[in-house]
């Protein structure tokens, strides 16, 4: 196939991707509002058929223009469409509990890819000079999946948010999950997890779904969703895998930046800003260990991130000035 | 000073201060300190990054600028406020670590506690009775844990208690004494190296000193006689376009010599392959185009006949320099503007990037040049100037023309010109392995997990077999990854049980399940 034809079959991918997906979304809503079992599955499967378009949009693309298929702020929404969305497939089918919430994850997939299509697309072409070396594999890759993955962790937390503000108000709420335990030299903290455990053998705790089939009728929409424990788990452990990838983003895009601009690091825009983003992920987990800092004040730090992170890529690249203004957009 | 007893004294609020210092909640703080102080730096223009910017927000804002100016705001990251946040977070990190790798020796050096006497009330918890005696329970379970790699220790007759997981406050510990490292390797880099520009026409050479350098950055124990032996030459430059006029690739082509004359290597330098000398790196980071003008006064004299710097824009790729000559009376300068490709199309103008019609448009000057103030070499400074005729002087490679003063200019030829970066930073091998480590530090840090499984076995003559009889309990606790350690205990039950029932006396007693007395609690799929 020519390189305009695979352009223009990227570009009909991307689209079917967002219907899709947007249709997914309506599916797994009528799930969690409704209760309609197979609409989530309806919802799964064309989830499953968007993720396809998806990584097809991206592999043509890439296929037309020669090189990988992140070289701009329109190929780099794709990317995270396909990160966000993924994510979301491999926690369903981790832990069941998941799939319902099938919509908060796609929404922010679809607007992702939706505002590229519409106000960042470019014509596939080749890279500029600086953007032409090997690292844009590793580096751009790297900074992709952390900053999806990270924003996988904030909509988690954002649901923590929710669900715990009802059980507070309903006082059904369980011990955490996860302690965090950076602390290991505190005897009180190990004394607490321990009298946590002799606690929570005598609670029927259920780790895994909300109230059980058969419990007291739902008072709320929002009632449906996990316990909120298992939101902030499911928070944490997300942040957890993907604040190492974005680690590693930084210092791949240092080591770049050494070879390319002759410095590691000059407080550029984006590196400031990229930055920024580690410094209030890594508060996030330093605040999961802390206590007092737990559960509401730790989720709201991470939807601070995500704020950071969208920051990141939608401002500092367009509006502000620097050596990383790579949108491809005039 | 008053030290009572109360625990109110002046030593006992430094200390419980000190505590407060390097808690974790003094971590987050300072955390968002740098965050917030970091947002500054990118939302106002920077002098290390853009000098010309900073001017220009100075003109733009003439009002609040100094004062912006005062509170550090251009230069955010070298000001004594931000330095003073950072510096505030490596110490709380210090004072931190120092308690926390003492604990950590310790924990290491000391033994796992002995089993609790109720082993049951743990959420993870096993217990079955065996044909075997409580001597050999304890062995197949330690033989089971050590498999396993868990640290496994003896607690009195029938009792064992293991742990696993202390990579993860290792893998901590490595991450965070990394930005010590870090910071080390920054401040070595930065005092012992040195970074500057320098400006190569081609056919050009300059030996590395002091004076061939537009820009000199160097650090604070970096003197100008530290600089290596070197000098370079431009042979050639080249700059490619794509069809649609975006920039392809800029490539410098720079042999390197002694200064006195051997050739010690050449490379063909790109914004991603720079050249490495003597331990200095070259980086490709701008070029121009300097067109070679030719001035003759009305006798045929040459005034001037040298390549002349011009600045480039990017992206128009038209570029302004100028020609001044103050040995005139009056003095005359020449604003020049260069195009790499003139078109005109629906009555407006374009400049095709790519070099395919080389014009130089020549605009004259006379009066006072201000010659002996601060200018750049770009420009005129024509406050006292007046335009010499009424039409600029518009010239295509090889063509000359005449000046209402009688000058006469010819646009004899076109060099180009490359800027290159040339860096020197010791420090950058300790960054790389402070770089490695905190990664090194930071996956264990978050993925290994405590966890501590102990064993009772006492005699039980009720399940006796050839060997004896015994009723083992297990119990494990998880400090982080509860979930997955449900798994993993149930693991651990039923590899210890297998093997207690192989190694009994052959007679094979109901499944684990069903036996009276024997609850593997802890996991939802059995419960429900």
């Amino acid at each position: 196939m020519s390189p305009a034809s695979l352009a223009n079959l990227s570009e009909t991918l991307v689209w079917f991707a967002v219907i899709a997906y947007m249709a997914a979304a309506v599916l797994y809503g009528l799930e969690f509002a409704y209760r309609i079992h197979w609409s989530g599955r309806a919802g799964l499967a064309v989830a499953v058929a968007g993720f396809g378009a998806n990584l097809g949009a991206a592999v043509t693309r890439g296929l037309a223009a020669h090189r990988v298929p992140w070289g701009n702020m329109y190929e780099y929404s794709i990317m995270v469409g396909i990160i966000l969305v993924g994510g979301f497939l491999v926690w369903s089918r981790r832990r069941p509990e998941v799939r319902p919430l099938g919509v908060f994850f796609l929404l922010p997939a679809v607007l992702a890819i939706g505002v590229a299509g519409v106000a960042l697309r470019v014509p596939a072409g080749p890279l500029v000079p600086a953007l032409n070396s090997g690292w844009i594999k590793i580096h751009v890759a790297a900074a992709i999946t952390g900053s999806s993955v990270l924003s996988l962790a904030a909509i988690f937390s954002a649901l923590f948010l929710v669900k715990d503000r009802i059980e507070r108000r309903r006082e059904t709420r369980l011990p955490p999950l996860v302690a965090g335990g950076a602390r290991t030299a505190d005897q009180v903290e190990l004394q607490e997890a321990l009298a946590g455990y002799e606690a929570e053998a005598e609670v029927e705790a259920e780790p895994t779904a909300g109230p059980p089939a058969d419990g007291p009728a739902p008072r709320s929409l929002w009632d449906r969703l996990p316990a909120a424990r298992t939101l902030d788990e499911l928070a944490y452990r997300t942040a957890a895998f993907g604040f190492p990838i974005w680690t590693f983003a930084i210092i791949a895009g240092a080591i770049w930046a050494q070879s390319a601009w002759g410095r590691y690091w000059g407080w550029d825009p984006k590196e400031t800003w990229s930055f920024i983003v580690w410094v209030v992920f890594a508060a996030y987990l330093h605040a999961r260990a802390t206590a007092g800092w737990r559960g509401r004040r730790a989720a709201w730090i991470a939807l601070v991130g995500m704020g950071c992170l969208l920051f990141n890529f939608y401002v500092v690249n367009t509006w502000i000035v620097g050596l990383h203004s790579y949108a491809g957009i005039k | 000073m008053n030290m009572n007893r109360n625990g109110n004294g002046f030593g006992e609020r430094l200390q419980q201060g000190w505590r407060e210092f390097r808690s974790m909640r003094t971590a987050l703080v300072l955390l968002f300190f740098v965050a917030s102080g970091a947002i500054f730096g990118s939302l106002f223009p920077q002098r290390n990054i853009s000098p010309q910017r900073v001017t220009q927000y100075f003109s733009d804002h003439p009002k609040i600028a100094p004062l912006l100016d005062r509170f550090g705001l251009f230069d955010v990251f070298g000001s004594p406020w931000f330095m003073a946040i950072y510096l505030a977070l490596l110490i709380a990190l210090v004072a931190c670590l120092i308690p926390r790798v003492r604990t950590f020796l310790r924990i290491v050096r000391a033994r796992p506690p002995a089993p609790r006497p109720r082993l049951d009330h743990y959420r993870n918890a096993a217990a079955f009775t065996a044909p075997v005696s409580p001597e050999q329970a304890v062995a197949a379970t330690r033989r089971v844990l050590r498999r396993r790699r868990f640290r496994v220790v003896a607690h009195g007759p029938g009792e064992l208690a293991a742990e696993k997981g202390y990579l993860r406050e290792s893998g901590s510990l490595v991450f965070h004494v990394s930005f010590l490292l870090l910071l080390i390797g920054l401040a070595y880099g930065k005092g012992f190296g040195y970074r500057g520009q320098i400006t190569l026409i081609e056919g050009q050479t300059l030996a590395n000193t002091r004076i061939a350098y537009d820009t000199f950055t160097p650090g604070r124990f970096f003197g100008p006689s530290r600089l290596a032996p070197f000098s370079l030459r431009l042979d050639r430059f080249a700059n490619t376009f794509y069809d649609n006029g975006t920039p392809k690739e800029y490539a410098s082509w720079v042999t390197a010599s002694t200064l006195d004359g051997r050739r010690i290597g050449g490379q063909k330098i790109t914004v991603n392959h720079p050249m490495t000398v003597d331990g200095v790196r070259v980086f490709q980071s701008d070029y121009g185009y300097a067109p070679v003008v030719t001035v003759r006064d009305k006798s045929g004299h040459i005034l001037a006949a040298d390549p002349v710097l011009s600045e480039r824009a990017p992206v128009s790729e038209v570029s302004t320099g100028a020609i001044k000559l103050p040995s005139l009376n009056p003095q005359v300068g020449l604003a020049l503007t260069f195009f790499t490709g003139l078109e005109v199309q629906g009555g407006q103008f374009f400049n095709d990037p790519r070099l395919v019609d080389p014009v130089l448009v020549v605009l004259p000057y006379q009066g006072d040049l201000h010659a002996n103030q601060a200018q750049s070499i770009f420009t005129l400074d024509t406050t006292k100037l007046q335009l010499v005729g009424s039409q600029p002087l518009v010239l295509s490679l090889g063509k000359s023309g005449k000046l209402a003063n009688g000058l006469q200019v010819s646009f004899s030829g076109l060099r180009r010109y490359t800027v290159l970066t040339l860096a020197r930073d010791p420090g950058v091998p300790v960054m790389a392995t402070a770089g490695t480590l905190i990664l090194i530090g930071l996956i264990p840090s978050l993925y290994v997990t405590r966890r501590r499984v102990w064993l009772r076995a006492v005699s039980d003559p009720a399940a006796a077999g050839e060997s004896g009889g015994a009723r083992v309990e297990l119990a494990g606790l998880a400090l982080q990854g509860k979930l997955a350690f449900v798994e993993e205990f149930r693991e651990i039950a039923a590899e210890v049980q297998r093997e207690l029932l192989s190694s009994g006396s052959g007679s094979s007693p109901e499944s684990p399940s069903e036996q009276a007395g024997s609850t593997l609690s802890g996991s939802p799929a059995v419960r429900r």
